[in-house]
């Protein structure tokens, strides 16, 4: 199993990319709205699942991503390219000063500082004559699925090499001692600060690389969409659900929960948030650890794994 | 063995505006056993939290010949003054293993890291059969040679325990107190800080009493032991 995993990954890599020319377009559009937020879930997994701390700030690296395009295209006539590098280079900034007094929130209170920091953002933008204000901007229309679809497979897979490096490295190992005991891990002799705001912009890159890349498929852009939270719980429903601090848990849990979605609100589209909210709880109560450590341990302890998990919540 | 290691002079700290510790003294030289002793709220935390470079203070704080007034947390720690924390901090949900190499995090080099694996394991035979056992299931005394081992794997040159027998029953803390002997054999310098005032001066070499932020008393072990005035007023004599 060990030994063909990375054969079967090399595998679904090459149908991945195959994708745009064996699919409807239907299919591929839904791929390329699951693989942005299959990036930004893996980006949530470094701050959230590796580093222990749950942010409700990644949309807001998402809707600087966007804007970064947006602007650079609509307001000063800049290629595509030049735009990503302007959305990366705001949210880097936004991170280093903002992750600086932010991260010394623990557990409730980042996640309070980070959602409010969120609503304030979009606040900001409403009020930028550059920005559109509250209208937003209306970015040039590119029709190619296939350039987008690609993109947003490479940037996952950058995304994903990443955090498999951050989870073989030195600066991981002290990212994990952080989240499992951030006293002890300083204690430790690991500059717990600095790994934290570097965890925090590197999970800010990739959100907006991939708002950036959503800015120019969608082509228009407003503060309510660039700085939406819910887009910032699903990220952190799919890491969870996959299992954070994982290295594919983040892209199945996205995959999976995509298509769930997907498919209930086209069959069942009045009740279909009800019951991917269902579809959240079971799996929460089931398996907290998410699926990866389900598949891991179930073979082992097989249905014991899930008594043991509701005997753990005391319910 | 004379060589002073660590020397806090005229050393003001506190929090705010109120200093706890007041113009105080305090050496320790190579290869001694250290015991700081006083009650609740003496200031040995605030102590602890200056040597660490937590906490500013104002004064002069050598260690090994170099001041450590302006290095960080993480330089100090390189340096080789490392702190086995109150309430052990273990990292519960990993394994005495992971544990023990987060101890080795700031050195290079894995042959070394190995060897101190094996001295660690040596020490501390039970950590070893438990070395695959998440670190958190275990009792206290295993989580406190835990927390000690780990403190080992930084390679130290002071040890800094901090309340080591909390909680514990006293035939683990003369087990441990035991090996921190051995350990002080094997070359680190031991600072022990205690409420426990007879366990510590059990083990130690000399011995600092503090009272609210000053160093009241201090000298050779036998002497404090036999000083009436702290036998009445912390062992109940």
């Amino acid at each position: 199993m060990k030994r063909l995993l990375p054969l079967l990954l090399i595998i679904i890599l090459g149908v991945l990319t195959a994708l745009p020319w064996i699919a409807g377009p239907t299919l591929v559009q839904f791929a390329i709205n699951a693989l942005m937020l299959a990036t930004l879930a893996q980006g949530w997994n470094i701050i959230g699942g590796f580093a222990g701390y749950a942010s409700f700030g990644n949309s807001i690296f998402f809707g600087l991503g966007s804007y970064g395009v947006a602007i650079a295209m609509v307001q000063w006539n800049l290629p595509f390219g030049v735009g990503l590098v302007i959305g990366v280079v705001f949210s880097v900034l936004f991170a280093l000063a903002m992750g600086v007094p932010v991260l010394r929130l623990r557990g409730h209170y980042f996640a309070i500082a980070t959602l409010a920091l969120s609503q304030v953002m979009s606040a900001i933008f409403s009020n930028l004559d550059i920005a559109g204000r509250n209208i937003g901007l209306v970015l040039p229309l590119l029709r190619s699925d296939t350039l987008f679809y690609e993109l947003s497979l490479g940037l996952l897979v950058i995304a994903t090499l990443t955090v498999f490096w951050l989870s073989r490295s030195r600066f991981g190992f002290g990212l994990i001692a952080i989240r499992e005991n951030e006293d002890a891990a300083q204690s430790m002799g690991v500059n717990t600060t600095r790994y934290k705001v570097l965890a925090f912009t590197l999970a800010g890159i990739f959100s907006s690389l991939a708002g950036g890349i959503h800015a120019y498929w969608i082509t228009f852009i407003d503060p309510n969409s660039a700085f939406d939270l819910s887009l910032n719980v699903k990220m952190i429903i799919m890491a969870v659900f996959g299992g954070p601090g994982s290295v594919l848990g983040p892209v199945i849990g996205a995959a999976l929960l995509s298509a769930i979605s997907e498919l209930l609100s086209s069959t069942l589209s009045s009740v279909a948030s009800l019951f991917f909210g269902v579809v959240i709880v079971i799996a929460v109560i089931l398996m907290p650890k998410g699926l990866t450590d389900c598949w891991l341990r179930f073979p082992v302890t097989g249905w014991r794994y899930f008594i043991h998990n509701i005997r753990q919540h005391r319910l | 063995m004379s060589n002073v290691l660590l020397q806090l002079n005229n050393w003001y700290a506190g929090y705010g505006d109120v200093d706890v510790l007041n113009n105080l003294h305090f050496t320790v030289k190579e290869g001694e056993i250290v015991a700081l002793v006083g009650s609740n709220g003496a200031g040995k935390t605030t102590l602890l939290r200056s040597l660490s470079r937590t906490l500013k203070g104002r004064g002069d704080i050598t260690f090994a010949g170099r001041s450590l007034y302006d290095e960080t947390p993480e330089k100090v720690f390189e340096s080789g003054l490392v702190q086995v924390p109150e309430g052990r901090l273990l990292f519960d949900q990993m394994s005495v293993h992971e544990n023990l190499l987060m101890g080795a995090y700031r050195r290079q080099g894995k042959a070394a890291i190995d060897a101190s694996l094996e001295r660690v394991y040596g020490l501390f035979p039970k950590l070893y059969e438990r070395r695959q056992q998440r670190s958190g299931s275990m009792s206290g005394g295993e989580q406190q040679m835990c927390a000690m081992g780990r403190a080992l794997m930084a390679n130290p040159k002071l040890l800094l325990v901090d309340e080591m027998s909390l909680g514990l029953a006293p035939v683990i803390v003369d087990q441990l107190l035991e090996i921190l002997s051995t350990i002080r054999n094997e070359g680190i310098t031991v600072l022990l800080v205690e409420q426990d005032i007879y366990a510590a001066l059990e083990i130690a070499d000399r011995g600092y009493v503090m009272v609210t932020g000053a160093i009241t008393q201090s000298g050779s072990a036998d002497e404090l032991r036999n000083d009436p005035h702290i036998r009445e007023a912390y062992l109940g004599l």
